[in-house]
């Protein structure tokens, strides 16, 4: 065997090793999906049978339920779908100009401002829970989407402000400086300039922003009530103290994941790094 | 289309923090002229440009543009155009929108647009590049690109922060060149800053020289190349720039190491004072008697003329020559300034004293 063939042999087994690893990680990370996915066609005798039967005859049954009738969970992905929207919307509004400025505008306090606004995602929710209950207990916020959502904003609007930072930082200097020479002014440096240049990164932090207010629970459950009820405090109901309906759960579950997993797929085209490339050559930092 | 600018710049200072570093920049630019900046990194040169751009804030003293103060305008209320170091092409734009951004910026009619468009860039050469994004062009197209968003909106005052620093030699010798010619063609007042003495001394009507935040000299490149007003300046210009000795003014004559040239100087140094003599290389020449004692190290040969590198009272010096019969290495010989060649600076603060 001569060397560059032992070479290639060596190349080619570090390559099925990293294939194995990688299988083994995707296999620990999707059984749980699968394993929903199939519950989700059996039937509720079919859940609990002992040992765990893998081939059986689907059932349309239990989205049927989850869809239709009392237990339906169509008005939950609706007020979900209200909830999550205006949050992310209202989060980008204000995110992206905050993050535009805490990247490139000279300010005072603008460590501080950071810090602070760092500093909130440093608490664990559990002990904002009940602050934010009294508080929207006295100005009348419990239960409503206007009170829910500001309380979203709370958490979504630092971690968005946090990534767009990083984003923005990344485009150079020098572009801005030469829209400003051309008489764009701040805000047009910013629409026709920045913000074509930083699409990726709006895009990444808007879906963040979106399905961490999607899969929103705990703030949800206590804040939330017969108005305001996402699809994850539904799903809550179909494990009681007698029972849980494992196949209702999971066909639930699908419904709920599916409009996440649609908006990770739509939106991947824009995920593109380096549309910055070829803009700028060679360093000139100062 | 002669909308030139003239420039002033009074007392400029600037300071990053605790640092200085513009310590009073004074300066006069008349319209139409072709002017370097030019000195080493960190000497305030780029700094000094981006102060006219209005991209720096002044920390004190006045800018003018045409007897307007616009000390604090905001960048675009200055009708000036830039071409950075990196160009600072929009990379989601083609080339096209690229050029045409100044104008649809001030709301130019489309067709007014398209027209200045490609006048801009057949100007530069790169009619054919219009639907193209900056990242399919090469280095020099670019540069081009670059160009054109500068001069299609016909400002008075253009600036050029190291245009051609990111290019290959042999384009940078063309594109400075078309450079000069555009800016003639133009009539425009620009203001080129660089690095190069070759490239400022090609290139400029005239030149000032930073060091360390401050102005050495301004002067057309024949007065800085004939008349350094400094050894800092002397020892930046030229290349290879003029050799600088250590030595002693005896009786107005001036002795070096162990020789005396044989000179009379009327300088403002006293009898005794130690000076720093410069010769530029191509100043020396070999002798029979009398001149310097040097011993030849190495010679750099470049066909139609030679570097012989000496050592002269123990310091290296350079000696550039037309000749073809060369010195060998370690050959003793007497060198000897041309007369009235020899440049004397004070040895305590580098200024010059004669002639």
């Amino acid at each position: 065997m001569t060397a560059a063939n032992r070479h290639k042999t060596g190349a080619a087994a570090r390559r099925l090793l990293m294939l194995i690893a990688a299988a083994c990680l995707v296999l620990i990370w999707a059984f749980p999906v699968v394993w929903g996915l199939l519950t989700s066609f059996k039937t509720e005798r079919d859940v609990l049978a002992w040992p765990p039967v893998l081939f059986f005859t689907p059932t349309l049954d239990n989205y049927r339920a989850v869809l239709e009738g009392s237990r339906s969970i169509l008005p939950n992905l609706w007020s979900s779908l209200i909830v999550t929207s205006s949050a992310t919307v209202v989060t980008m509004l204000f995110a992206v100009p905050a993050a535009y400025a805490m990247a490139r505008l000279k300010m005072r306090f603008k460590r501080t401002t950071g810090f602070y606004v760092l500093a909130t995602q440093m608490l664990p929710p559990v002990g904002l829970i009940i602050p934010y209950y009294i508080v929207l207990q006295k100005i009348g916020g419990l239960d409503s989407y206007a009170g829910i959502t500001t309380i979203y904003l709370t958490f979504s609007l630092p971690f968005a402000i946090w990534l767009m930072i990083t984003y923005f930082e990344d485009i150079p200097f020098e572009m801005e400086e030469a829209a400003l020479l051309d008489r764009a002014g701040r805000l047009r440096t910013l629409w026709y300039v920045i913000l074509p240049q930083a699409r990726g990164g709006i895009a990444v932090t808007t879906i963040f922003v979106f399905l961490n207010a999607w899969n929103e629970f705990l703030f949800a459950v206590v804040l939330g009530g017969n108005t305001v009820r996402p699809v994850t405090v539904a799903m809550y109901n179909f494990i009681s103290v007698e029972q849980t309906q494992w196949a209702l759960l999971s066909a639930a579950a699908m419904l709920a994941m599916a409009p996440v997993i649609l908006i990770g797929l739509a939106a991947q085209r824009h995920i593109v790094k380096g549309l910055t490339v070829g803009a700028v050559k060679g360093g000139g930092r100062r | 289309m002669s909308r030139s600018a003239s420039v002033r710049i009074e007392g400029a200072v600037k300071r990053h923090g605790k640092t200085t570093v513009l310590h009073g920049i004074d300066l006069e630019v008349k319209p139409g002229e072709f002017f370097a900046f030019l000195g080493p990194s960190g000497s305030g040169k780029t700094t000094t440009l981006r102060l006219l751009a209005g991209l720096e804030t002044l920390d004190g003293g006045r800018v003018l543009l045409d007897d307007t103060d616009v000390s604090h305008a905001e960048p675009g209320a200055r009708d000036v155009a830039m071409v950075f170091q990196s160009y600072a092409l929009y990379p989601h734009m083609t080339v096209r929108e690229n050029i045409a951004f100044p104008l649809k910026m001030i709301r130019e009619p489309a067709s007014a647009i398209e027209q200045a468009v490609s006048d801009a860039a057949a100007r530069v050469g790169i009619g054919h590049l219009l639907d193209r994004r900056p990242g399919q062009l090469s280095g020099g197209q670019q540069q081009r690109c670059a160009l054109a968003r500068a001069i299609v909106r016909k400002p008075r005052l253009f600036l050029l922060d190291e245009p051609l620093s990111n290019l290959d030699a042999k384009l940078r010798l063309e594109t400075r060149a078309e450079l000069r010619r555009l800016q003639r063609s133009l009539g425009v007042t620009a203001i080129y800053v660089t690095h190069d003495q070759e490239e400022a001394m090609t290139i400029a009507d005239r030149i000032a020289i930073f060091m360390d935040g401050r102005l050495a000299q301004v002067g057309t490149p024949h007065e800085i190349f004939d008349q350094p007003a400094t050894a800092q300046v002397a020892a930046f210009i030229g290349s290879p720039p003029m050799n600088l000795f250590p030595a002693r003014l005896e009786d107005g004559r001036l002795r070096l190491g162990n020789d005396v040239l044989d000179y009379l100087f009327a300088s403002h140094a006293n009898p005794g004072q130690p000076v720093l003599a410069g010769i530029r290389p191509g100043d020396l020449e070999p002798c029979t008697e009398g001149g310097l004692a040097a011993e030849v190290e190495f010679v750099e040969d470049f066909g139609d003329s030679a570097i012989v590198n000496l050592s002269i009272a123990g310091q290296p010096a350079k000696m550039r020559t037309q000749r073809r019969d060369l010195p060998a290495e370690g050959t003793r010989l007497r060198v000897s300034p041309r007369l009235g060649s020899v440049h004397l600076f004070s040895e305590h603060d580098g200024g010059r004293l004669a002639p």
